[in-house]
Order: C-alpha cells, then structure tokens, then sequence
C-alpha cells in the first residue's frame, strides 16, 4: 500500500511542470494589453510604459518562464496586478470560504444523493423512484442563479430567517450550501440509480438471493459496495470540480471564494492571479485523485496489486 | 441619608438612560457592485476604491456632490493669471489617523511622491504639469507649473490628489494601499476578501463629526441579491440600481430611490476618417435616423436625457447646443445626397454588459428602418481595449462605430471634451475614438485650458461645443442617470454626478 502510495505520488511532479508551462503560455496568448488595461482609460502613454515595465512585461518570453518557475517553487506567487496584495494572501482570504463550502455542499448533496439513488434503484419503476427522477431532473435544470435568487428572495427577504450572503456564521452556509448541492445530489442520485440497476442483474447478486442472504445485506454490503467504485469517481470529479470555486453561487450570494477571484482575474488580465489558481486547481485535483484511487484500494483490494 | 440615597438613585437612572441611548451604534453598511482595488488615493482609477478612500482622506480642495469646488485642507489659494503659480494656504490643527499632524511638509511629500514617475502610480498623469512642490512654512505651499495649467484646482481636488500621511509611506512603502492613513472623517480598520471596514476618527478636525460610528462596504456583484440587501435590512445604500428594477423598489415604505442626472454621456463615436462617415452628410443622418426619446424610454427604462451638447448639463461651462429631433425621412434624403440612396452595411462594437447590448440592438433596429444594417458586435472589456487603443497609426483603427460614452473625472469642462475630440487625443494617447479632427475646436480647447479665468474659459468651451455640435463627429444619444436606492432613516448619502458614491460628513442614519 505504501509503495503505491509513493508511486503515485511521485508521477505528480511531471504532471505539475507541465502543468507550470501550459498554464504560463496559455495567460501570455490571451488577447488584451494588460499594461493598458491596468493603467486604466484615464492614461497616457508614459503611464502605461511605466506600468508594463513594472510588470515585467518587457522581458523575452522564456525569461519570464523561468522567473516564474523559480519564484512559484519558493511558494513566492507574486503580487496581484490590479490590488499589489501578494497572491499567496487573495488566495488565503478565500480558499477557507471556498474550501468549507464545498465541503458542506458535498457532504448533503452526496449523502442525500446516494440515499435517494438507492431507494430509486431498489424501488425501482414504482412512484417513488419516478418522484425521486423527476427531482432529479429538476435540479440539474434549474439554473443555479434563478435558484438561489428565490431562495433569497423566499428565506432572507420575504421571511428574514437567513441572511441574503456573505461569509459569516453557519447561517451564511446555509442557502449557498444547498443551491451549490442541489445539481450534484440530482447528478448523484441518477447516477447511484442506475449503477445500483446495472449491478442488481450481475449474477452474484443473484446468486446472494438464491444463497438466502437477508435482502438489506443483498442492498448495502453487495449491492452499493460494488456500486462504490464509479460513485466515488464521480464524488472526486464533482468535489474538484467545486474546488475550483462555484462562480454562480459566489456571484448571487457574494461568497468571497476562488471562482468569482478567477474570474476577475481573467477579466482584468491578472496574470499572477490566474496562473496561481490554476496551477492550484491542477494540484488539488491531483490530490484528490489519488485519495480517489486509494480509496479504490480499500473497497477493492484487487486493486491494490496493480 | 434618604435624600443621598434618592440623589445617587437619581444619577444612576440618569446615566443608564443616557448610555443607552449612545448604545445604538450608527452602523452604515453599502452594497457596492465590485471589488475595491487598493486605498491609495494616489493608485486607484476605478470609481469603487475611490468613493472609499475619498471617506478616508481629504485634499487641499474637493468637490462636493454637486461638483462643486470647495476648500478642504486649504482654506485658500492664490493663482498668477498665467495659471502657473499656484499658493495654498493650509488650515491649522489637523493630524492625520496614525497621529502625526498635517502640513506644508505632507502636502509636498504627498505630491512628490504621487507624481514621480519612478513611483509608477496610476495618478501619476495629474501632476506631470508640476515644476516643484515648495513648503514655503509650515502651513504655505506654493506650486510652480511647467506650463499654463487653468485647471489646477480642479486638478488637485482629483481624488489622485488626496493628501496621505509620510509616515504611512515611510512605514508601508508599497504597502501602503492595504495601510491607509489619511486625514478624513473615517479611519481604517480592515480590508479582507470583499468587505472593508472603516471606523469614525475620533480625532476629526471638524468638531461634532462624522456622526456615524462604522462604516462597512460589502462587495455584492449580482443586482438581484444587492437589492435584497438593502430590504431585508442588512445594507442601507446600494448601487447601482438598474434602470428597470427601480420600478420594484418605488412603492417601498422604508426605502428611497436616488435617481439624478449624471456626467455620463452616452454616444456612438464614428470613425470620422473612415468611409462612410468622413462625409459630414452620413454623420448627421444617423443623428437624425435614432429617436432618442425612444432610445431613453427603450433601453434606460427613460432615466435619461437627451444630449443637447458634447458636453453634460451639469459639467461646468456647458452650454446648450439644440438638438437632431426625430427624422427617418430628412434621415434617408441625407444618405441618399451623399451617395448611399439604399444604404450600407456597417459593423457596431461596443461591450458585452447587457445594457450596452440592448443599447446597441436598439440602435441597430433604428438604423435599419433607413437603410443602413448594422451588426452587433460585443467584445469582452480586455478585447474592446485592445481593438481601441492597440493602433500605431489612424489607419490602423479596426472600429468604425463604437458604442461608447465618458465622465469628465475631474468634473472640468477641459477633462469632458479634451480626450474626445483634440486631435492630439487620437488613441493610443488618449480618448479621441471618433478620430475627429477640426482647428477650431483644437484652438477652443486649448483656449480653454491655457486660463483660469472663468469668463475666457465660457466662451471657449462656448466656441468648442457649438464647433463639435455642428461637425456631428457622433450619434448623439443620451445623459444618463445615476439610480441607487437607500433606507427612509439614512441622510447624507448620494451618487455624485460623475457615479460615484458621496457621503456627507454629517450622515446620519435616524
């Protein structure tokens, strides 16, 4: 087990330099002079050389590579265009917010999702399964910021029982926590569903039924045990995925998190902020690949030996 | 004894009564679109971290809410009639937040270091007229320009301009935008992710004020949730309120809608090298071909009104100009004299907020009816950018109608025509996106900045805007409004005409 923990580990790093390279040339491509857009309309000419010379803008392409390389390894990140403040700060400020969000969402959303996948799969074609793939549905369609917009509308104006956003208290989590979940949990019941479908006619199932196994051990140890391997891919993906900052649910409840300063950035050509976040982005989904792929190994030992 | 007892009873009672009553602390929370970008006057160029550092330190004059000159850390100042001796007499007993005191000394460091090149800060362009800063004594600092500069005071009373404290500079060096220290009414306390937060100075040089104890900008960038806000109580201003969501917050019992002219004129420039529009003919067909009033009614929910002049009503030394009423029949008579009897094909860039879309579609569908088919073409703000001042030489312009606008940031009539329309502004320098070129209105401007006295400075700004009205360089739409919204119980609040946010030192929230 530890071997391959360290195996997999160790083939990060080439991943995360190319990572490094693509992320850097990508920025560089994007249309917009952002000495110019940074010195704002209001500028002349000796301004905006001024402000491109600060950035460094003025120096050969590999250059400013390695610069980069050398300075993101110290963990020093730069200073952000439009604010000066040190990236490695306008990250910090918002990756708590961003990370316990997500967190929260994800606990409901796949615990809720699973629970109604599995009754969906085990009642299958009768009216609770049809009730629970209509939410389904449902949620995947609703847009998140027509969503949330009415829960605010519902819950903070109408009864004043949550506050309309922000970062805060437990009661700040509470309607962007749910908008966030309800497209996962519907993603994730789906899912469940037919998984559990697909497993339920494999022969072992069959044989555990005819062995005499109780119908709730058939269900959770061989059903869903099986069932596990795809959904905790797909919990990983999602769970990425929402690392990288729900810029809708950020934007309708001013949640100070890491895809609402994405998007920012790349509006505003904030070179170091952008290469920072993706090059976190890259590493966090890493990372939760390999928790992914250890948490194979232990619902499937087969695995490990590979 | 008794007597004693009822006495101190007496006293006690009072002094609870009083206390609670200061306990209800004032606390202002505004919702604000974006994000501030940092709190050094002398490094900031967006509307947002201005209106918040404008809380936070004051300059040697500023403009009050009307646009209005007003002393502020000066009490006086004298000027050579060339404009290129300025001398400030500075007002005595203030300090600033960390507690040392203002003076000559600060005011020429303040200049100093916001107009050194070295320094790179985007301000830098107010004071390239300055010679040197002398600190004549303590409280007299006089200022010599390279050239005639009529417009110096309003120049300085530019939120650039705002005196900060040298010791900060000393302390923070480039950090200093995240440790502002100034004179004003209101002290930092703490700037994290989208929420500063800023305290009543206890120490304000203006006895009994500010009034309010706190003061909190919340960063909200949807509309929707903003406006929740402010009804569920937890702001108590907010902007800006979209022209057609004022309509859901008219009727409310405990909110008031700010709705007020701006400086913010709404035009499409036309590239006046260009075919078709070199021909002055074109130019003002199109003037004629768009209703305004519709287009006011249309796209600005009608908070708007119509441009009479290159200039706005409420920008100093503006003179009414007249107006292209409704026409599509001289509209189409006038294409025709110039040689387009069935029209043309022609492309509109503007930006991609929704807003500027529908204005665009909205001229689009005008310009149809006589002829000319227009395609839409929104880009992103950096690309718009790029496409407008990315240009070596006039030939290079990629645009040939720009959906755009301009607020004179200064509130001078010289910043509110200056960048658009002299030919020394041809981007990259500056503005001039219509490419519009004409001697007369070259010499008017330049009239107009050479002096300082008022009534030379009218009837030049008089000459440029008559000459600009008459050459049509764009499809004159309109003067939009500012529109935002705050609590019954709040006073002393507002948008300036240049859309920025304005809280009087003697705000109160009831």
């Amino acid at each position: 087990m530890l071997e391959y923990l360290i195996r997999r580990l160790a083939g990060t790093i080439p991943v995360l330099l190319a990572v490094t390279i693509l992320v850097f040339l990508f920025v560089h491509l994007l249309p917009g002079d952002p000495a110019r857009l940074v010195a704002g309309p209001d500028a002349s000419p000796q301004d905006i050389a001024a402000v491109r010379s600060e950035m460094g803008l003025d120096k050969p392409l590999p250059m400013q590579y390695l610069r980069y390389l050398g300075e993101t390894a110290r963990l020093n990140l730069g200073r952000s265009i439009k604010t000066h403040q040190t990236v490695a700060e306008l990250i910090g400020e918002r990756f708590m917010p961003t990370l316990l969000l997500t967190v929260f969402a994800m606990l409901w959303s796949v615990t809720a999702g699973v629970a109604i996948g599995v009754l969906s799969g085990v009642k299958r074609g009768r009216w609770i399964d049809q009730t629970a793939m209509v939410l389904a549905i449902s949620g995947v369609s609703f847009p998140g910021f027509w969503l949330g917009l009415l829960l605010i509308d519902l819950f903070s104006v109408r009864l004043g029982w949550l506050p309309t956003g922000g970062y805060g208290s437990w009661q700040h989590f509470v309607l962007p926590a749910f908008t966030l979940g309800v497209a996962v949990a519907a993603v994730m019941a789906r899912f469940t569903r037919s998984a559990f479908v697909e497993i339920t006619a494999e022969d072992y199932v069959r044989t555990a039924r005819a062995k005499g196994v109780p119908e709730r051990s058939v269900v959770w140890k061989h059903t869903l045990r099986n069932a596990l391997i795809p959904i905790i891919t797909l919990t990983g993906l999602q769970f990425g995925f929402l690392l990288g900052g729900a810029i809708v649910v950020e934007t309708v409840f001013a949640w100070p998190g890491l895809g609402r300063l994405l998007v920012d950035s790349v509006a505003y050509r904030d070179y170091p902020v952008i290469q920072a976040e993706i090059l976190l982005f890259s590493f966090e989904f890493v990372l939760i690949n390999l928790i992914v792929d250890l948490l194979y190994g232990l619902v499937n030992p087969e695995i490990r030996l590979r | 004894m008794r007597h004693l007892l009822t006495r101190i009873l007496l006293v006690t009672f009072l002094a609870c009564g009083s206390s609670a009553a200061s306990f209800a602390a004032k606390d202002l929370v505004v919702g604000v679109p974006d994000n501030l970008t940092g709190l050094d006057p002398a490094d900031l160029n967006d509307n947002l971290s201005q209106s918040a550092a404008r809380l936070m330190f004051e300059g040697l004059y500023m403009l009050d809410e009307h646009m209005k000159l007003q002393p502020q850390l000066a009490e006086s100042y004298e000027a050579n009639e060339e404009a290129t001796l300025f001398i400030f007499h500075l007002r005595k007993g203030v300090t600033f937040h960390d507690g040392t005191p203002f003076n000559a000394a600060a005011v020429k460091a303040s200049f100093d270091r916001a107009g050194n090149p070295e320094n790179h800060l985007k301000r830098q362009s107010l004071f390239v007229m300055i010679d040197h800063t002398d600190a004549v004594d303590d409280y007299t600092v006089k200022v010599t320009l390279k050239y005639p500069f009529g417009a110096f005071v309003n120049d300085i009373a530019h939120i650039g301009a705002l005196i900060v404290s040298p010791k900060s500079v000393q302390e923070f060096g480039k950090e200093v935008t995240r440790h502002p220290s100034g004179t004003g009414p209101y002290a930092f306390v703490s700037w994290t992710a989208d929420t500063l937060k800023m305290k009543k100075n206890e120490h304000y040089w203006k006895p009994g004020l500010p009034k309010l104890d706190t003061i909190t900008y919340r960063s909200v960038p949807e509309n929707g949730a903003r406006i929740a806000m402010l009804q569920t109580g937890e702001a108590q201003f907010i902007y800006p309120v979209p022209p057609e969501m004022i309509k859901s917050l008219e009727n409310s019992a405990t909110i008031t809608i700010f709705d007020e002219p701006s400086i913010y004129v709404r035009y499409v420039a036309l590239n006046n090298l260009r075919k078709p529009f070199d021909d002055p003919r074109v130019r003002l067909a199109l003037n004629y071909a768009v209703d305004k009033q519709a287009f006011i009614k249309v796209v600005l929910s009608g908070r708007a009104d119509p441009m009479d002049s290159p200039m706005p009503p409420l920008l100093g030394f503006y003179q009414k100009q007249g107006s292209y009423p409704y026409d599509p029949v001289k509209a189409k008579a006038l294409l025709a004299e110039a040689g387009y009897p069935n029209g043309f094909e022609i492309t509109l860039t503007g930006g991609v907020s929704t807003l500027v879309q529908r204005g665009m579609q909205f001229i689009q569908q005008q310009l149809a009816a006589v002829g000319v088919t227009v395609k839409v073409e929104p880009l992103e703000a950096g690309v718009l950018t790029a496409k407008e001042f990315n240009v070596k030489t006039p030939e290079d312009a990629s645009i040939v109608m720009l959906y755009g606008g301009w607020s004179s940031s200064t509130g001078d009539a010289d910043w509110g025509m200056r960048p658009m329309l002299y030919t020394k502004a041809f981007p990259p320098v500056l503005a001039n996106l219509a490419w519009y070129s004409n001697p007369t209105t070259d010499a008017a401007i330049e009239e107009g900045l050479n002096t300082t006295d008022p009534t030379k400075r009218a009837a030049a700004y008089g000459k440029a805007q008559a000459q600009v009205w008459h050459d049509v360089p764009w499809i004159f739409l309109a003067v939009e409004h500012n529109l935002a919204a705050y609590s019954k119980n709040l006073t002393g609040a507002s948008m300036r005409p240049d859309q920025q946010f304005h809280l009087n030192e003697g705000a109160d929230l009831k």
